[in-house]
């Protein structure tokens, strides 16, 4: 069927007037969307625009307020899990749902019955070898679960929910995870899922990826549906970041200044990539300052985390941005850890404007000026249970004695003052950190990182799962620090937004530097660099 | 604190279902379970002196539920009251056989001091463990309690024992009158002043410092406040040795206190019962308070069982078992609840 006559066959999916409703948040209002079968659909929007209700409605996990849902024609009774199970619908979460410890195939078997029993290793293995072998899945059945990589654990879970034979398979936010192969990889599957009439839902929100692989667009602000579905063809990259963004920007907030006053520029979709406003880079003068962060022949021990270090030397300067390149797990995690004082460091030295770290504790060194933003937003940089003005504040009070006095009332105004400042949605500083969209959590993170005192900041892949709005608010912020004189190092497997941001780019591979770059980059040789093609030391 | 208030009811809901449960189970039995319900009301709270009675278990339990408060907040499950309770006792039992004949206005201060570091210490190395090399603290506190359950036989049979001793219950000497921070009632102006001082100064502590939030972001996601940059050290000692020193306090002041001596198992719920408290009361200091007076009612109320309504003194402990059931289904309960929650956007 072609794609510009989405309506012309009964829907694989067929929503009318959903409304859902969270306490006084309406999370959907209205949605009435038909979806065509065998074709490859993304619903696209920002974060917090209601992608994920919609895709747990589809799936009978969210009870609707209002509204019905068809698949392939039959209507089903809305919020029933098995429901929308049994007419063919199966949904592969943003988080991975399978547990760590199983093997693959007891994955497979107790994610697909759902029922306990007899069971044999040897009987679960020959019965799912075939299976993972037809979709092209690279584990072995008797691999863990928590042993492999994460395009792995996805190309399982998607296995896992094409067991009962789907004919409408959800992914939410699947690039997330994902390096720029693996995204190649999951594409490819899902074309040959299309191939075989399996309909696809995609919940994206990087406009390159949508008009990679999507044949209809749907857009999703604010809990309405905008536009679609309608034919991916007939939309273009400045089109559709309007459409996702709206005319005024909501993700910015309030017309004006940004959190360090700097004027709020049109947000620019990632993908776009023009040379830095007014980026002037500082290269490092030799001699003149102690660059922010020196980092000298440092050798680490490998562990659970990542790879060893080996003899990586950088060199950071007030007022620059460098970025860190290289396709995940060649030691960027350990990389951060040893400057964070969190791994062990065999060899070599760490500076902090000029001063040898090796022996502070993070307190200290924090101390110093130096802020993380850490790689697992929910993990490492905030406790989900806990209110915002405890995590904002947490790294302040860290640095006072343990029985110094605080004023809750106090640090709630002030957390409240702060987040306001950076733009936050929220309702009250005492709600837990876990309620706010991703966008709203990482901006909770930077209003705490992003201080005055800041001479170093790690920002360790800070716009991961963000949409457009919030990923141009974080590149503003980490320039607005920029100018401000702080240096920060910046980690994000996203070439185009380094290549925006970074006044200089660092390439790492198994734990080395293996590629210095300058602008203007050359993806070919920054690409080389990360795959080890060449030897290619700028 | 609106939010606590909520908290702390839910749990007294789930109390209340608890009790209505052993009610069922009683009355299925064959006993009268609304005679049961009503003499427990009247031997915790309605008959004369049964308040006093109520506060004379109360009191020690809430020493040690604040203390276990500490903990779980820190996200340490020290589940020794038990133990560091007897190690208080024990060293306030040894300082004040030490001090015999000093004046009472300095051995006194010295009885309690002795009893927090007896119990300080016996959660110094569950801690020590714990912080040094992961040793799991649920293992390490709950051996803790059978140690010190025998290093209390071996000291009241032993160098504390008891001359005059008839032999039926290992136990040391009373402790001379003067000495004594209240009759057997427990309630002196000295045990209530005890519990309000150290209830308000742990209300500050959790409240009103920064120990107070960090351990409560720690006990909630460690890694996030490694990753502010605090030692784990800081945070994780100071919650056990308060932890335990707390139950050591509570066992100085039984031992000076009610109870004038130490005997071989003595209190043998306490620990869990304390344990119990801080669950129904959800770690927050003042309705640990509250929660300590109830189930010091209900162990008050254990003696009157049997003369009111010819059940045996035990059903309490049935009462103190299903409550603890119901509590902790409810926190599995509220987690899944809460953790549905965090996954929608």
């Amino acid at each position: 069927m072609p794609p510009d006559s989405p309506a012309a066959a009964v829907a694989a999916l067929d929503c009318r007037d959903v409304t859902v409703r969270y306490g006084a948040v309406t999370a959907l209002s209205g949605i009435t969307a038909a979806f065509a079968p065998g074709l490859i659909h993304a619903v696209v929007g920002q974060n917090g625009a209601g992608k994920t209700t919609f895709a747990r409605v589809a799936a009978g996990l969210v009870q609707p307020a209002e509204g019905e849902v068809s698949i392939l024609g039959t209507p089903i009774r809305t919020g029933h899990v098995s429901e929308s199970r049994a007419a063919g619908v199966e949904l592969v979460h943003q988080s991975f749902a399978l547990p760590p410890s199983f093997t693959v195939s007891e994955a497979m078997e107790f994610g697909a019955t759902g029922r306990g029993g007899l069971f044999t290793a040897r009987r679960l293995r020959r019965r799912w070898q075939a299976h993972l072998a037809e979709l092209d899945v690279t584990a072995g059945p008797t691999q863990r679960i928590r042993d492999l990589p994460v395009e792995t654990q996805q190309a399982v879970e998607i296995a896992r929910a094409l067991i009962t034979d789907a004919r409408v398979l959800i992914l939410d936010e699947p690039t997330a995870v994902l390096t720029p192969a693996g995204i190649e990889t999951l594409f490819d599957r899902v074309r040959r899922l299309k191939a075989s009439g399996v309909t696809v839902l995609l919940i994206l929100h990087k406009i390159r990826e949508v008009l990679a692989i999507a044949d209809t667009l749907t857009v999703l602000r604010a809990g309405q549906l905008v536009d679609g579905p309608r034919p991916a063809a007939t939309v273009d990259e400045a089109e559709l970041t309007r459409l996702i963004v709206g005319q005024s920007d909501p993700a910015a907030g309030r017309s004006g200044a940004g959190p360090a006053g700097q004027p709020v520029s049109p947000p620019v979709s990632p993908s776009v990539s023009p040379s830095g406003p007014g980026a002037s880079p500082m290269v490092p003068a030799a001699g003149s300052h102690p660059p922010a962060l020196g980092i000298y022949a440092l050798r680490t021990r490998a562990d659970s985390e990542g790879p060893a270090l080996e003899d990586v030397d950088l060199e950071v300067a007030p007022g620059e941005i460098l970025g860190i390149a290289g396709v995940e797990g060649n030691g960027q995690k350990s990389l951060v850890r040893a400057i964070a004082g969190l791994a062990e460091v065999e060899s070599g030295r760490i500076m902090l404007g000029g001063r040898d770290i090796g022996p502070r504790s993070l307190g200290e060194r924090r101390a110093a000026g130096l802020r993380i933003i850490p790689f697992e937003r929910n993990t490492e940089g905030l406790s989900l249970r806990s209110s915002l003005w405890e995590n904002w504040s947490a790294g302040a009070l860290l640095q006072r004695p343990l029985l110094s006095p605080v004023r809750p009332d106090h640090l709630r105004r002030d957390c409240a003052a702060a987040l306001r400042e950076w733009q936050v949605r929220y309702h009250s500083p005492a709600q837990p950190a876990g309620s706010l969209s991703g966008g709203n959590a990482q901006k909770v993170i930077l209003a705490r990182e992003i201080d005055e005192a800041a001479r170093l900041i790690i920002a360790a892949q800070p716009t991961r799962g963000l949409d457009i709005g919030a990923t141009a608010f974080v590149w503003r912020a980490l320039r607005a620090a920029r100018d401000r004189g702080a240096a920060v190092l910046v980690i994000s497997s996203d070439l185009d937004e380094l290549f925006d941001i970074s006044d200089r780019v660092v390439v790492m591979l198994s734990g080395r530097v293996s590629g210095r770059f300058a602008p203007p980059y050359s993806l070919t040789r920054v690409g080389a660099a990360m795959t080890g093609a060449e030897g290619a030391f700028a | 604190m609106s939010s606590h208030l909520v908290t702390i009811t839910r749990s007294l809901v789930f109390v209340c279902l608890a009790l209505l449960l052993c009610a069922a189970l009683m009355q299925g039995l064959g006993f009268n379970a609304l005679l049961m319900l009503t003499s427990v009301a009247e031997g915790a709270f309605l008959r004369p002196g049964a308040i006093e009675n109520s506060l004379r278990w109360g009191l020690p339990l809430f020493l040690s539920a604040a203390g276990v408060s500490i903990a779980f907040r820190a996200g340490f499950f020290n589940i020794g009251a038990q133990g560091q309770f007897y190690l208080g006792a024990i060293f306030a039992a040894t300082a004040a056989h030490w001090l015999q004949g000093g004046a009472p206005l300095l051995v006194i201060p010295a009885i309690l001091c002795a009893g927090f570091l007896g119990g300080a210490l016996w959660a110094l190395w569950p801690g020590l463990m714990k912080l040094g090399s992961g040793t799991d603290e649920v293992i390490t506190t709950l051996m803790g309690n059978f140690i010190a359950g025998l290093l209390l036989v071996w000291v009241t049979s032993g160098p504390l024992k008891d001359p005059a001793g008839s032999g039926q219950q290992a136990s040391s000497p009373v402790l001379a009158a003067p000495y004594r921070i209240s009759d057997s009632s427990g309630v002196s102006a000295t045990t209530l002043g005890i519990a309000l001082g150290v209830g308000i100064l742990l209300w500050l502590l959790v409240n009103r410092t920064a120990f107070g939030v960090l351990s409560g972001l720690a006990g909630r996601n460690g890694t996030m406040v490694r990753w502010q940059g605090a030692s784990s050290w800081r945070i994780g000692l100071t919650s056990f040795l308060l932890s335990g020193g707390l139950a050591g306090l509570a066992g100085a002041v039984e031992f000076a206190g009610p109870t004038g001596r130490i005997a071989s198992g003595f209190l043998p719920g306490h620990g869990f019962t304390a344990t119990l408290v801080a669950l129904v009361a959800n770690f927050s200091i003042l309705g640990t308070a509250v929660t300590a007076l109830f189930f010091g009612g209900l162990a008050a109320a254990a003696l009157y069982l049997p003369i009111m309504a010819g059940l045996p003194a035990a059903a309490i402990e049935v009462i103190n078992a299903s409550i603890a059931l119901f509590i902790t289904a409810r926190s599995r309960l509220v987690d899944r609840l809460a953790g549905r929650k965090e996954t929608s956007s």
